[in-house]
């Protein structure tokens, strides 16, 4: 059980969106993290046999996915970014139809529906239309309908993007529990979502992999501590200007800022615990956290 | 179970239930114009425009049932003159209730054979002798011949005419086909509506997955990019032929239970003495009906391609418009006469390609307009089912 990434590029005419990228993967969460534009869809698409990369392989087992074509597909289940859906049907019309595709039978289609939609909390409204739905409750149709023919590999493109903090936590929960016994593609530019479930965590910046590891691994192989201080509020202007601050937070007589330095940035400032989050903001600067409609 | 759900897809829409509502609601106003559109006279001259019209309409013609023999023409054009010197300038209503209308086809018929190629000229019976009406069938010959001289521009052409020609037989049968005369014009009409109506269905089988942002689970599927293309595919072909026969079925049910159907086995040369298809009118409103159907598979196919092709239903709602609607006015706009009578629309134009003789020449093989076009747009649709698989199967898969 083994998905294997060999050089893998893509480009759009003058644009390479991802850049001879290799890794290999086996079962357990990966999560995928990288800002917007990273190319995490891209990769992610091309995983799914949606897209044939320009240069490079993607084998599953030893075989290319594309030549596996259909046999390959059986054996996976994938979950967009922007979930799209037919909305005047309803939910159980739509997980007959996908199911259909995937190549179930009628009475296991019925019958996988059935436990999927219990399993994501969505059993009592199967009658609903698609449309009808809330975010959360499509998102979760989503995950219902990747998991259908019980797939070895499931790839889920920000599965939490746009929910509310409750329903994603509902949904991380939901990932791990469906984690066992199978590959799980975890693409997101929300730290939390991974930091708690991914067993390895790939960094993706401009279309590369530039590092790999547990949570634990990239963040100790940060090169600069995190700070704890609070400072005038008129001053820290200049502090968000002169360090990469991970969190500001108003209180009472100034601003407590979380930076990131290899020295002490002020007097007084004390050496907190880094976080993946605060590993993710040195590695992606700026760009971290910005939410864009572009991915691709 | 693929189908099925593709055409839950398809009809659970909600602009596509109303557009079908609209064309069934269409269908049933076609119906009803279609049975009050026809008047008859009765022996006091009072016009009805009942539904029940042209039944009695059909009773009252049924006297001159039968074969049209020289006799009876004569018999029919000397009566005619005899009104026409009583009364110069308009027969009474009641005249016209009494003895015209039961024999008005065959009057004018006889009008539309003197005619010749210029087709119906109204009162020409007035100027021949009992003789000449005894003769008519030699009058029709003698034109057959010039029309032979005048259309066919080579031997072979010439040859095929006097064959098709030939294949009518002459005296002609009468029965009255008011029905299915009336009915010709209402099932064109219906069945243009149906094919616009068609084309715009099938668009959204191979676009709704990207105008919905559907693609990406959809080609990601185990069967995706094989047994889903073809499910597609069927499913287009399946709503294409049930909407059309059940439209067609509802226009034709409701019409012809009213009104009747006398007159399936008359010839259509009846009504046009000079017409190159050997058929009966029955046999020509089934021709309309079938040239309808390869209209509605065609409209579909190409809807289908288009929009496997481009991901949009935009272009693939147009297109079929332009095909069916559009392209008439283009073709009377321009020079190319005889090219414009093989385009699509000609298969929803059968009414006036059954009266007209064009005929066509590759080699020394000479075909009429009719079946040239049924097999052709038929193996056109035909052709672009494998198009449209190959197309959509292939989404993505370019390395640039």
């Amino acid at each position: 059980m083994e998905l294997k990434i060999n050089g893998l590029t893509k480009e759009f005419k003058d644009f390479r969106a991802v850049d001879h990228v290799s890794c290999s993967m086996e079962r357990g969460v990966y999560g995928l993290l990288g800002v917007n534009g990273a190319g995490k869809t891209t990769l992610m698409r091309m995983i799914c046999t949606l897209l044939r990369p320009t240069e490079g392989t993607i084998t599953w087992d030893g075989q290319d996915i594309f030549k596996m074509d259909a046999a390959y597909r059986k054996i996976l289940g994938y979950l967009p970014q922007d979930f799209g859906f037919y909305p005047d049907f309803t939910v159980q019309d739509y997980m007959m139809y996908i199911s259909s595709i995937k190549g179930l039978r009628p009475a296991v289609a019925k019958k996988r529906t059935e436990v999927l939609l219990d399993r994501v909390g969505l059993k009592r409204v199967k009658k609903r239309k698609m449309r009808a739905l809330s975010g959360g409750m499509q998102r979760r149709v989503g995950v219902a309908q990747a998991m259908l023919n019980d797939p070895k590999i499931l790839i889920l493109d920000e599965p939490t993007a746009g929910l509310d903090p409750n329903e994603r936590i509902r949904f991380r929960n939901l990932i791990s529990e469906l984690s066992e016994d199978r590959l799980v593609l975890l693409s997101t530019h929300i730290v939390s979502d991974v930091e708690f479930i991914a067993g390895d965590i790939l960094l993706m910046k401009d279309g590369k992999f530039f590092m790999n590891g547990t949570a634990d691994e990239i963040i100790s192989e940060m090169d600069q501590a995190v700070w704890s201080c609070t400072v005038p509020r008129k001053e820290a202007d200049r502090y968000l200007s002169r360090y990469l601050v991970s969190n500001v937070k108003t209180v009472p007589g100034g601003v407590e800022l979380r930076i990131l330095a290899e020295r002490c940035p002020v007097e007084g400032a004390v050496m907190e615990e880094a976080a993946l989050e605060d590993a993710f903001l040195l590695y992606f600067g700026e760009k971290a956290g910005e939410h864009h409609d572009g991915e691709i | 179970m693929m189908v099925k759900y593709e055409l839950k897809r398809i009809f659970t829409k909600r602009l596509n239930r109303l557009l079908l509502a609209v064309a069934v609601i269409i269908g049933v106003v076609m119906s009803v114009f279609a049975v009050t559109s026809e008047w008859y006279a009765d022996s006091e001259g009072i016009n009805h425009e009942t539904p029940d019209a042209i039944r009695r309409l059909t009773q009252d013609k049924n006297q001159w049932k039968g074969e049209l023999t020289g006799d009876v023409i004569a018999q029919i054009v000397a009566d005619r003159q005899e009104i026409a010197r009583d009364y110069p300038d308009e027969a009474p209503d009641t005249v016209y209730g009494e003895r015209i209308q039961a024999y008005s086809d065959i009057t004018q018929m006889v009008d539309t054979i003197l005619g010749g190629d210029e087709g119906y000229s109204p009162g020409a019976l007035q100027g021949i002798t009992t003789d000449q009406a005894k003769e008519i069938y030699s009058i029709r010959e003698q034109y057959i011949e010039q029309l032979i001289q005048k259309y066919g521009d080579t031997p072979e052409k010439q040859e095929f005419l006097r064959k098709q020609y030939e294949k009518t037989d002459t005296p002609f049968y009468y029965e009255p086909a008011d029905s299915w005369d009336n009915m010709r014009l209402y099932a064109t009409t219906y069945g243009i509506i149906l094919v616009v109506l068609i084309g715009f269905l099938a668009a959204g089988i191979f676009s709704d997955e990207f105008s919905l942002g559907a693609d990406a689970v959809f080609f990601s599927c185990r069967y995706s990019r094989t047994r889903a293309v073809r499910s597609k595919i069927l499913t287009g072909l399946l709503m294409a032929t049930v909407i059309y026969w059940v439209g067609m079925a509802l226009l034709s049910g409701i019409s012809f239970a009213v009104m009747g159907v006398s007159g399936f086995n008359t010839p259509y040369q009846v009504d046009s003495p000079y017409c190159i298809y050997n058929v009966t009118f029955g046999q020509l409103y089934l021709i309309i009906l079938v040239c309808g159907y390869i209209a509605s598979l065609l409209s579909a196919s190409v809807a289908m391609l288009l929009s496997a092709k481009t991901h949009s239903a935009n272009i693939a709602v147009c297109v079929p418009f332009i095909l069916f609607c559009v392209s008439p006015f283009i073709g009377r706009a321009l020079p190319f006469d005889t090219f414009f009578q093989l385009t699509p629309d000609q298969l929803v134009n059968i009414l006036n390609c059954a009266r007209r003789t064009y005929i066509y020449q590759i080699g020394s093989l000479v075909f009429r307009q009719i079946p040239f076009i049924m097999l052709f747009y038929t193996l056109a649709a035909a052709v672009f089912l494998p198009l449209i698989y190959q197309c959509y199967r292939k989404y993505g898969l370019k390395r640039r």
